[in-house]
């Protein structure tokens, strides 16, 4: 499609504007449904079944608050920097480098552990018909070239693509509830004799909270859309509480149906917690349909990643926080391909440096720096644009509970990440404390201070 | 069955050496087609921009 | 009257090239540094809930399923996984230990608030600045 062109200077090329609620959705979803294929079930090793359970309710409560500030916030800052776009505007530039930050290694690090997913269950299919020690890396390569390579073409093609898939993933689990028969307790689930205390008394349970956030981590990505999809206002909003439904039936199916299957013991420690679950019912069906599902997870969530995360750099250089070469869009397929084609190393490279861990750890922690941000983030918003001062899309009802409970919630979850990784807690504060300063002393002077702040509001009160 | 897998390792290389390819080639034709400042101008916020323009009498 | 806009100097392409790298380097160091941390924290004593190693040596030789707290439907499904009693053991026997060392949590505490206390400072200094010329000219 061609420019728009106006008379004059005003010649512009900008993202398109080409998605629905449908591709919302799309995209909150796809990301996290791989943690219910897998990820989620190191909860159950940090605090037993139960605890895993009573963590996912619990960080099921804080990712509704999530997704309702998040809603409001986006409903109102509707730009591709999602969350980035939303500190600028409310909070300050600095803070808006930081999240920037969290949202572009959050989302390139989990593509590259989706990614290295593919790599390792292509291994494993070619092990088990006879073709040991597959090299994993060119499919690892592959899953992420073909990825970037839709995102460059075009976000419509590529979020209806995750629509497809990411449902398809959904379905699989579905088929698996069916398949252990629930109607029929002990002829495949075994509840009963599977279950047991609280191996570790309550402070597991708050331990567990960390990978408890697997279970829906990424959700917030919706907001990464906003530039991109029509009435932002309404779309988001459906979009992403549909998602967050969507995410909290799969939660508990998933968890019901793996402790129904395997010993706690195990399954805190397995990698593909819902294949097991398939291979444990004997049926051929079910391990055919849980292999695709597993797949199809897997590459639904990286590109959602790869959308996100270039949308987010892509922002960050259109405002001079990056180097502004990033801010380039496609003349034609109208996506900010600069910032698609730089994350594709950047992703290879965190996939092969054997510090997997590290790499999920990381991750893990820049969503949760995020939470923590959109919390105090909402109090600014009321503080500064009092409701009605601004016309919002979306108002979430109850403030300021749902924020002081998502405060809450963070705290209990930097705690249960300080229980077993205190020492990358630590390591992750330091790189955003040395991105902070590089921030202020270096970059920012190239920043134009007014333009950043793009929204059509009127001055924050108490400026 | 060796045969398959081989193939399809060559063909996973391959293939993401080629889409890889084809993305840096068309971002280079980009570059020398169109200027630079009309592939930086996208701006946050282009529909209050748009009408503004409009009601400017653009 | 207006105050003087603020005029960015513009940044050249080797400069903007050094930036991206920069970043992306800290980003792997500093993944190095958290692998590295690992023997540095060893060293310290720091943090909490460790994974203990399971001491199935010391309890190898009168391993069984009961030892291990298993019910025959576990065993059943452990055997189907493909495990013995001996590789199971070593997974039951790793277990956590969350016991928390006070300066440990107290010094990640201050990080972390600290943290974010410096983060609303500096951007509220800097984004003062924002409003003013934006609302102001």
């Amino acid at each position: 499609m061609a420019a728009e062109t106006t008379a004059g200077k005003t010649e512009r090329i900008n993202l398109l504007k080409v998605l629905g609620p449908v591709h919302v959705w799309a995209l909150g979803v796809g990301i996290v449904l791989v943690g219910e294929y897998m990820g989620w079930n190191f909860s159950v090793q940090k605090g037993g079944a139960y605890g895993s359970l009573i963590a996912c309710l619990f960080i099921g409560l804080l990712y509704t608050c999530v997704a309702m500030i998040d809603s409001e916030v986006t409903s109102t800052v509707a730009a591709a920097g999602g969350q980035y776009a939303q500190a600028k505007h409310i909070v300050g530039p600095l803070m808006a480098f930081n999240v920037g930050l969290y949202l572009v290694l959050a989302y390139t690090m989990l593509e590259a552990a989706d990614a290295l997913v593919v790599g390792d269950l292509m291994a494993t299919v070619a092990g088990q018909t006879g073709h040991d020690g597959l090299d994993p890396r060119p499919f690892v390569v592959f899953t992420v070239a073909i990825l970037a390579w839709l995102n460059y073409r075009g976000v419509f093609m590529t979020l209806t693509v995750n629509f497809v898939i990411t449902a398809i993933a959904f379905f699989a689990l579905v088929v698996l509830l069916i398949g252990v028969k629930p109607w029929n307790p002990g002829e495949i689930l075994m509840h009963s004799e599977l279950l047991t205390d609280l191996p570790y008394g309550w402070i597991g349970v708050v331990a567990a909270l960390q990978f408890g956030m697997w279970y829906y981590l990424g959700i917030e990505g919706t907001c990464q859309a906003a530039e991109e999809v029509r009435s932002a206002g309404r779309s988001i909003p459906l979009g992403t509480m549909s998602g967050m439904i969507t995410l909290l039936i799969a939660a508990i199916i998933t968890w019901y149906m793996a402790v129904g299957l395997m010993p706690w013991e195990y399954l805190g420690q397995t990698f593909l917690p819902m294949y097991d679950a398939a291979v444990l019912t004997d049926n051929t069906f079910l391990i055919v349909v849980l292999f695709i599902g597993t797949i199809f997870s897997a590459i639904a969530s990286a590109n959602g990643c790869i959308n996100d995360a270039s949308r987010a750099w892509f922002s960050m250089g259109r405002d001079r926080y990056l180097p502004i070469w990033f801010a380039a869009v496609h003349p034609r397929y109208r996506t900010p391909y600069r910032a698609i084609l730089f994350l594709v190393p950047v992703a290879i490279a965190f996939g092969f440096t054997g510090l997997l861990d590290q790499v999920i750890t990381f991750s893990i922690l820049s969503g949760l720096l995020g939470y923590t941000f959109m919390s105090l983030n909402m109090m600014a918003f009321r503080r500064k644009w009092p409701l009605g001062s601004i016309k919002r899309g979306y108002i979430h009802p109850f403030h300021p509970l749902p924020a002081l409970s998502l405060l809450v919630l963070c705290a209990a979850t930097y705690f249960a990440t300080f229980l077993g990784y205190g020492a990358s807690l630590l390591a992750i504060m330091a790189f955003f404390i040395v991105a902070s300063v590089w921030f202020h002393f270096h970059r920012y002077k190239f920043v134009r201070r007014a333009d950043q702040f793009t929204m059509p509001w009127p001055k924050p009160k108490g400026y | 069955m060796e045969n398959f897998w081989d193939i399809l390792t060559w063909g996973a290389w391959i293939g993401a050496a080629a889409l890889l390819l084809w993305m840096i080639l068309d971002a280079i034709r980009v570059n020398r087609e169109y200027s630079e400042e009309l592939l930086i101008s996208s701006r946050e916020g282009a529909d209050e921009l748009l009408e503004a323009d409009k009601k400017g009498g653009k | 009257m207006a105050k003087k806009r603020y005029q960015p100097p513009t940044q050249a392409g080797i400069g903007q090239f050094f930036d991206s790298i920069f970043i992306m380097a800290l980003v792997f160091s500093s993944l190095y540094l958290s692998l590295k941390y690992e023997d540095l924290k060893a060293f310290l004593g720091f943090g909490g809930g460790e994974q203990a190693a399971g001491d199935a040596a010391a309890s190898a030789a009168a391993v069984t399923w009961e030892s291990l707290g298993q019910n025959p439907t576990m065993q059943a499904q452990w055997e189907k996984l493909g495990y013995t009693v001996d590789s199971a053991a070593e997974i039951i026997n790793a277990k956590f230990d969350y016991s928390i060392d006070p300066v440990a949590l107290i010094v990640t505490a201050v990080v972390v608030i600290g943290y974010f206390v410096f983060l609303f400072k500096v951007s509220d200094k800097e984004y003062r600045d924002v409003i003013g010329e934006k609302f102001d000219n």
